[in-house]
């Protein structure tokens, strides 16, 4: 018996003594964000400027991080986008990390319930203030006068064109995409297009995922004048800026101008191998769509361009945009070194905002826009307008996200036929107002 | 008393109170962060008369109908089909109860990859005879059918195997008498292997009628929930109403509706089961 306890003891003393070496006693922080998880590819790299993409860049700024900061434990939790239902869990159970990316229009619900640590007082410790943001960038993270995280980007849905086959279908003119600017000239390039090339003029989503339909819907109406809200309790969809929106959308699809019945994957999937002549997909794509107009066996190889959504309705020159934040959740037991870590990283990002904007997002800060080496990245010339004309829905709008899931469920029901456009447009503002009025 | 005492306590805590703490909060407005007010049954009576619930409930029964029967009979053919010592059956019981140990998210990654009709198998195979490809995810009158099909697919394991080892309880000297008796295979069917099971076709209703009530990761991953609202179940609008849109009150409301439901058509099941049984 003691021949076997001895071994034993030895062996649990191993265990206990091995445990005690490897304790770390670094200053713990916990990240969490969306973008997806490639550690496979970039887990390794530690300059953000050898990678790409929204996944890859921020995995390589996350890793420079951690290697010029050896004494921070950083901890990253890559959660499903958006996220925000794990966020609340661990909100509601007192278990909030301390960063989170969050977007723009999803800040204001979380100040209304004091779940945040406004950051503006914190970061103007480091010098990083309001005044440096776009102005884009500054309406998004300020709520009630209050500065409640660190602009990461401002992103906006762009029209990518696959200039090969807008020149098959005789819409480029000296090398320039020839875009529709209004909504006669759209039915007649997308007639064009289809009776030249065979294809759709559009790709875009129109099942599924929601945010598609709902952010054209909300581009369409602001380029006609029209509040997307009128107040923090009220719609304005059910009026005839939203009824013209949403009949446009409609007449596209029951035209044939756009792919029927595909999802995010699908409508990139469908540009990608050229089966459609534009694909309606955000900022986050430039960066990856140029890439692959690089490659000989790419169906738009060397002919690549990216452009705002062209003005279709008689209206201001606008487009709709939301940004990614990083915020704080408020944690009265985080400790003064935690919270000078958290703030480290957020000085950090700032100061690397240029390599997060390769992404094709917009950076959030003035001095970056203006400089030449951002203006050189490859077509932000042709999208920059968007730093001028973007505009986020008001910050009184709460309970954006669930509400962009309505409009654009709607929206897609409009289009597709399943519901006509005048109960759609009721159904939706009813939706929505109960939405708006159920806090 | 003192036997049952630890699961007792278990069972109060885990169920009884989560359950008298939802039907609390389900008079109440509020969040995740806190109650707001008390309001009484206004929750409930705004339920009945949002349309979009109303539609949830539907759905939710529409789908019950399409999958219990069929899950029940395929299954109890499925084991009638394979109740036998041989190589190929045991092989096929194996495959066809390998659906069932799949997560949800393979199941629907599987089946989207089958139905999406831009360059799906679906859409394949009919352009190949020449058809245009059915939107069967997109197409309000097919969405549903489309979930229960491949919920059926994925949960068929479930009841065969049930099915399975309740055969496997009945006596043999019954079949061999009746065939001494020159009864037919289907007399033997009805008269002894169906009397013989009753309790397992009742326990397999019970069974799929709770669970399928229940229907959630299908629909939320495979059609958000549309078109037009034609496949969201209860279940996906108490998680939308209680986590996206963040009024608590509301979801909890929703879910007593949906545990009323469910109480009330298991116990209808199982009064009929046991009427049945009596006589």
């Amino acid at each position: 018996m003691i021949r076997i306890a001895k071994p034993l003891f030895a062996f649990a003393l191993a265990l206990l003594t091995g445990s005690c070496a490897d304790r770390d006693d670094r200053t713990e922080l916990v990240i969490q964000r969306f973008f997806g998880a490639c550690q496979a590819e970039f887990g390794n790299l530690t300059d953000p400027a050898q990678a790409n993409g929204e996944c890859g860049i921020i995995t390589a700024m996350i890793n420079q991080f951690r290697s010029e900061n050896p004494d921070i434990k950083v901890v990253e939790n890559t959660v499903f986008w958006p996220g925000y239902d794990q966020l609340n869990a661990q909100l509601a159970a007192n278990g909030a990390p301390d960063l989170v990316t969050m977007h723009s229009s999803v800040i204001p619900d979380y100040k209304s319930r004091d779940l945040l640590q406004p950051l503006g007082p914190m970061l103007a410790t480091e010098g990083i203030v309001p005044a440096d943001f776009t102005a884009a960038a500054r309406a998004g993270v300020t709520v009630e006068g209050e500065v409640m995280g660190l602009p990461m980007d401002v992103w906006a849905t762009l029209w990518h064109i696959n200039q090969n086959l807008f020149d098959r279908a005789g819409l480029v003119r000296d090398g320039e995409p020839i875009l529709p600017r209004n909504v006669d000239e759209f039915m007649a390039q997308a007639a064009q297009f289809e009776e030249r090339t065979g294809k759709p003029y559009l790709a875009q989503i129109t099942a599924r995922d929601f945010s598609g339909p709902m952010r054209s819907f909300y581009i369409y109406m602001m380029q006609q004048g029209a509040n997307v809200f009128n107040d923090e309790r009220n719609a304005n969809f059910d009026s005839p800026e939203g009824r013209r929106a949403l009949q446009f959308m409609r007449d596209v699809y029951a035209r044939g101008y756009t792919t029927p019945d595909q999802d995010y994957t699908g409508s990139l999937a469908t540009f990608l191998q050229g089966d459609a002549g534009i694909v309606v997909v955000g900022t986050w794509m430039v960066g990856e769509l140029d890439a692959r107009s690089k490659e000989p066996d790419s169906p738009f190889y060397h002919g690549y361009a990216v452009r705002p959504v062209p003005q279709l309705f008689d209206g201001p020159e606008i487009s709709f945009v939301d940004g990614h934040n990083w915020v704080m959740p408020r944690d009265d037991s985080r400790s003064e070194a935690e919270q000078e870590a958290a703030l480290r990283f957020l000085r950090f990002f700032a100061q690397n905002d240029f390599q997060w904007s390769r992404t094709g997002h917009f950076p959030a800060f003035t001095k970056i826009i203006e400089s030449r080496e951002w203006q050189s990245l490859p077509h932000r010339a042709a999208i920059s307008s968007i730093t001028r004309i973007g505009k986020p829905l008001p910050s009184f709008v709460r309970r954006q996200a669930p509400i962009e899931n309505v409009v654009g469920e709607e929206a897609a029901a409009a289009m597709s036929g399943a519901k006509p456009v005048g109960k759609a447009i009721s159904d939706m503002q009813r939706r929505t107002n109960e939405i708006l009025r159920s806090f | 008393m003192l036997f049952v005492m630890p699961y007792l306590c278990l069972f109060i805590l885990m169920l009884i109170v989560p359950l008298a703490m939802g039907i609390r909060l389900s008079f109440t407005r509020g969040d995740l962060f806190g109650i707001k007010e008390f309001v009484g049954l206004e929750n409930y009576a705004r339920l009945l008369a949002d349309p979009v619930f109303l539609r949830t409930v539907w759905n939710t029964v529409y789908f019950v109908i399409l999958t219990v029967p069929s899950l029940t009979i395929a299954g109890l053919l499925l084991a009638l089909a394979l109740n036998r010592e041989t190589r190929w059956a045991a092989i096929m019981r194996g495959i066809f109860f390998a659906s069932f140990v799949l997560s949800v998210t393979v199941v629907t990654l599987i089946w989207r990859l089958v139905l999406i009709p831009n360059g799906g198998l679906a859409g394949v195979i009919a352009k190949a005879f020449g058809a245009e490809p059915i939107s069967f995810l997109g197409d309000q009158n097919w969405a549903m059918l489309s979930i229960a099909m491949t919920t059926i697919w994925w949960g068929i394991g479930l009841p065969m195997v049930l099915f399975l080892a309740a055969l496997q309880q009945v006596p043999r000297d019954l079949y061999e008498a009746a065939a001494l008796d020159n009864a037919s295979r289907s007399r033997m069917l009805f008269a002894i292997t169906l009397p013989a099971i009753s309790r397992t076709i009742a326990l397999v209703l019970v069974i799929e009628i709770i669970l399928q009530f229940q229907l959630f990761g299908q629909p939320q991953l495979m059609t958000s929930g549309g078109p037009n609202n034609s496949t969201r179940p209860i279940v996906l609008f108490i998680y939308e109403s209680g986590w996206s849109q963040w009024q608590l009150g509301y979801a909890s409301a929703a879910a007593q509706i949906l545990f009323a439901l469910i109480a009330m058509v298991a116990m209808v099941q199982y009064r009929i089961s046991s009427r049945k049984e009596s006589r």
